[in-house]
């Protein structure tokens, strides 16, 4: 039921397994019990003045600047040329507004309300996070998608040249719906952290122009030229080429792989993220905000790392150990990213988690995903331990394994050796993650110290190197002076196949191990400092219940005391009647 | 008390105990031994007070003395440091969703959303309450008299009208308890009067209310009970007629050399805020014009506490100099001053009967009274009494 549809009670079908039953029921639940954040946005953007000429003023700009490329094109280009160029230029104007407007429209939603002192009202409704998140999604959703609508016939021109088909463009809206999804999820994620509309806004097109720059020259021209090699009738070089490679490139396992598996990837892990961190952003302090983002890491460690081995071990590579290199570095990237998140991990679950999975009778798994720093941070190490290891082992049976490597002990021994140095220094990052964080104040301080840690110990040796001018000197065993820097991992590959591998390769594990031992020794101090905080926050708590059961004791013991003094009269005068009797 | 243990093994075998949800408490809010700190700063230290069923409970105490520090976490938005918070038997730490299902809090200067009507904004929170009756939005409209203005903006509302669609707002789930902060800051007068008459038809309706306000008028009018809140700690706490009584036996107490302690209600703080004043000369404006100063003693010579004395205002419609010369010099009459309205302002120590004597008196010698008020409220009387002005 919905007041502000109208709509009657949602009453449920009877149990049914079939698809379209599923479907049908799920519709009338969206029907009937519609979103009310959704519905109450959409209301107030409605009265909103500026929306339609905003909208105008955009479809206006587009359509004469696609005319004015079309007039000036006819005179020397062939229709078809027009219309490849026309869709080019169209899509590439409508990917910028999405990917700007969106999280712009996104990051104004929670911020504002925030601000304007609104959003305690609507949590103190009960309405669950997740519930709120879906409604601020589904509403900026709608805003930019009413973009994308406007946009529309605009876009479709370009088909009606000719060099691009009609399911080209129908593909290509159906990518700018994607984008927008993302920025407008990208944009929320912003919004829930912060308490500023305008702030929201801001931080987000900061952060979204460079990532919108980046992701249009790198996915889009840069990837057509390998799109253009793969599949020559994808041209290369041009922006939007993605829509054109479906119908293009004829369908293989890399059809699958590269159009198919990595877009959805590419898509679900940071739209997940997005909505993880938003839920999480905007559940309170005390409750689980922890197991969601725990859940996203732990599917998307094995996703990606399947993504970065299949294409290895697929195709022919004569150097196993340079892909292998690239996988490691995202896949270490990323669980250092993790590292990062996960610092807004509490340190221990709240009384109020507690009671809750005491109540419900939470499985270990549930309470093991749960909020609690340590844990958190040594699942997000293992997890992202045991990718590496797997991409080593991809690394080395292919190196040692298939037809097109040439030098197989050289490519198997650099795969381990960097896969070494990458493991260890990871661990000694876990570990100062999960100390720092137990020694700062707050979340914030403890990224930032990890990030200078970061810097330090990556950037500092190459300093301490440049300053002492043995990078000058051009000798490659002046660089074993870098060996503590993550880096020197690279230089440790290079230096495999010359003549300075021994002493290499012992400075290396030296560097390695020592930072395997810092870690775990980090590790362990973090543990023992923990569990010393949870058990302080207990104790006091536990005390201050003491306090409380012995209060109600003594104010039982002197209602008792009244009752009797209240009684004793009467019971005096009923001794006296009974004696009179 | 029910309790359920939990020892968690993650935890390293820390047990700690929370108080299985309790139906029917006799106490709609009970804050016991509150601390909050913000930083290194106490906001909260070791409030303890109850609110009783159906009591309109004024919350007292000046700018960032801790009054909406305590309201958040009774609106289950803060986490207590230490101590208990429970609202009708649930812990606010522990059980937030259920509290969240018997409160209504209205924020102090919270924001309504301005591009919807008030049916629209009303229909939102019925939604987002999950009330399964459509006609709600009617029942709380009509209540809380917005039927009238249902389709207008919010944007184009007045502040008192906002904060009724607020009151509005917080009714719709039917909550047996209101936590109101400052209800009236900011209403022009009209709407303060309106205001109280809703939350007085409110009281009848079965709420409990707990209202914050540091406008004492407002509380006096309203409240049965009240706590006064200073500098972070509770300073008394109770039903109002009980302070002042209770004060008032403090104030003879020292007035007569005895111990205060014995006579002390439960939540009087140990040491009084207000220390006993020394006696001071009091300017008596004398029939004619004239200025004769009267000492505050009691009959047996004892300068009498300045908290002791009273102050009563008389309205006649005859002479006012010929009433003060009527007064001055009475059993239990410190000082009699003739305002310039023509009002009379009558110091005196005793008991109630003792305005009765003094008024009978009055007319005996035919002296038209038309009206006998104090001059400060009882409850204006106790907040002087009990804190000391200093905030944090």
């Amino acid at each position: 039921m919905s007041a502000q549809t109208g709509t009657p009670s949602f009453v449920p079908s009877p149990p049914s397994s079939r698809a379209v039953d599923l479907a049908r029921t799920s519709l009338r639940r969206v029907r009937n019990n519609p979103n009310p954040i959704w519905i109450r946005e959409l209301r107030q953007a409605a009265r909103l003045g500026r929306t339609p000429i905003i909208l105008m003023t955009i479809t206006a700009l587009v359509a004469l600047l696609m005319t004015a490329i079309g007039g000036i094109m006819s005179v020397a280009a062939s229709p078809s040329t027009i219309g490849i160029t026309l869709f080019h230029t169209f899509f590439s104007l409508a990917f910028f507004v999405v990917t700007l407007l969106g999280p712009a429209l996104a990051a104004n939603s929670v911020a504002s309300e925030r601000e304007g002192r609104t959003w305690e009202a609507v949590i103190l409704t009960g309405l669950p996070p997740k519930t709120i998140a879906r409604g601020k999604f589904l509403s900026a959703f709608t805003n930019i998608s009413m973009y994308i609508v406007m946009l529309a016939p605009v876009g479709a021109l370009s088909f009606l040249f000719g060099g691009v088909t009609a399911l080209e463009v129908v593909v290509a809206f159906f990518f700018l719906f994607l984008f927008a999804l993302l920025g407008v999820a990208f944009g929320l994620a912003i919004s829930s952290a912060l308490a500023s509309g305008r702030t929201a806004i801001l931080l987000s097109l900061l952060l979204a122009f460079p990532l919108t720059l980046v992701a249009y020259l790198g996915l889009g021209v840069g990837l057509s030229v390998a799109a253009n090699d793969a599949w020559p009738a994808v041209i290369g070089g041009a922006p939007v080429w993605l829509p054109t490679a479906y119908e293009r490139a004829p369908f293989s396992l890399e059809y699958i792989t590269f159009l198919v598996v990595i877009p959805i990837a590419g898509l679900t892990v940071p739209a997940w993220f997005f909505y993880e961190i938003t839920v999480a952003n905007l559940t309170s302090l005390t409750d689980d905000r922890a197991t969601g983002l725990k859940r996203w890491y732990v599917v998307m460690v094995p996703l990606l790392t399947a993504a970065i081995v299949i294409p290895v071990v697929t195709l022919g590579n004569g150097k196993p150990s340079g892909s292998i290199m690239v996988g490691v570095s995202i896949l270490f990237s990323f669980v250092v990213f993790a590292f990062f998140v996960f610092q807004g991990d509490a340190i221990g679950p709240s009384r109020r988690v507690l009671v809750h999975w005491e109540r419900k009778k939470a499985s270990q798994l549930t309470r093991f995903m749960g909020p609690g720093l340590v844990k958190t941070i040594s699942l997000v190490f293992v997890l992202g331990s045991v990718g590496i290891l797997v991409l080593a082992v991809a690394g080395v049976a292919v190196s040692l394994l298939s037809p097109h490597v040439t030098d197989r002990q050289l490519e198997a021994e650099r795969v381990v050796a960097f896969v070494e140095y990458a493991a260890t220094y990871l661990l000694f990052l876990g570990g100062f993650a999960a100390w720092i964080r137990t020694k700062a104040s707050t979340s914030g301080v403890a990224r930032v110290l990890l990030l200078v840690a970061i810097f330090l110990s990556a950037a500092g040796p190459w300093i301490v190197a440049a300053i002492a001018g043995v990078i000058s000197e051009g000798s490659d065993e002046a660089l074993i002076v870098a060996a503590p820097s993550p880096f020197f991992a690279f230089v440790l590959v290079g230096m495999l196949d010359k003549a300075q591998r021994g002493l290499a390769t012992i400075v290396g594990v030296i560097c390695s191990s020592a930072w395997a031992l810092i870690g775990l020794g980090l590790f362990a101090a973090a543990s023992v400092r923990a569990k010393r905080i949870i058990h302080e926050h207990f104790a006091m708590l536990s005390e201050s219940e003491k306090m409380l059961a012995q209060e109600d004791e003594e104010l039982q013991r002197m209602d008792l005391q009244q009752q009797n003094l209240d009684s004793a009269p009467e019971n005096a005068l009923v001794g006296q009647g009974e004696s009179g009797a | 008390m029910s309790t359920i243990s939990i020892v968690d093994s993650s935890l390293d075998s820390v047990s700690i105990s929370a108080t299985a949800p309790r139906n029917h408490s006799p106490y709609a809010i009970r804050v016991r031994h509150l601390w909050h700190r913000f930083g290194a700063f106490d906001v909260l230290r070791d409030v303890t007070f109850d609110v009783e069923h159906g009591q309109i409970f004024g919350f007292i105490g000046p700018n960032g003395a801790g009054k909406t520090t305590t309201i958040r976490i009774i609106a289950t938005l803060l986490e207590p440091m230490a101590g208990r918070v429970e609202v009708d038997g649930y812990d606010v730490a522990v059980d937030s969703e259920s509290v969240r299902a018997i409160i209504g809090y209205m924020p102090d200067h919270a924001g309504v959303y301005e591009r919807v009507t008030v049916r629209e904004y009303l229909e939102f929170f019925a939604d987002a309450y999950q009330i399964p009756h459509l006609g709600v939005v009617e029942t709380v409209m009509e209540l809380t008299d917005l039927e009238k203005l249902q389709d207008k903006l919010v944007v184009e509302m007045s502040k008192g009208m906002k904060q009724r669609l607020q009151l509005a707002r917080v009714l719709l789930h039917d909550p047996k308890i209101l936590v109101l902060d400052e209800p009236a800051s900011d209403l022009d007068p009209r709407a303060r009067i309106e205001m109280r008459d809703l939350l007085l038809e409110l009281r009848a309706l079965g709420k409990t209310i707990f209202l914050s306000s540091h406008i004492l008028t407002e509380l006096a009018d309203v409240c049965t009970s009240v706590a006064i809140l200073e500098r972070g700690a509770l300073v008394v706490a109770g039903p109002i007629a009980g302070i002042a009584e209770q004060l008032e036996r403090r104030r003879y107490a020292m007035a007569y050399g005895h111990h205060a302690a014995e006579d002390r209600p439960a939540q009087l703080p140990s040491s009084p805020q207000g220390q006993p004043q020394q006696a001071s000369a009091t300017g008596v404006e004398a029939p004619g014009g004239q200025s004769a100063v009267q000492p505050a003693v009691t009959p047996g010579g004892v300068p009498v506490p300045g908290s002791a004395r009273k102050r009563l205002k008389l309205r006649v419609l005859t002479d006012a100099n010929q009433a003060a010369q009527l007064l001055w010099g009475g059993p239990g009459i410190l000082e009699v001053e003739v305002h310039a309205s023509g009002n009379l302002l009558v110091g005196y120590q005793g008991s109630d009967a003792l305005i009765a004597d003094l008024v009978r008196h009055l007319v005996t010698h035919g002296v038209a009274v038309v009206g006998v008020e104090p001059e400060r409220s009882e409850l204006e009387r106790i907040f002087l009494e009990v804190t000391q002005g200093e905030v944090q």
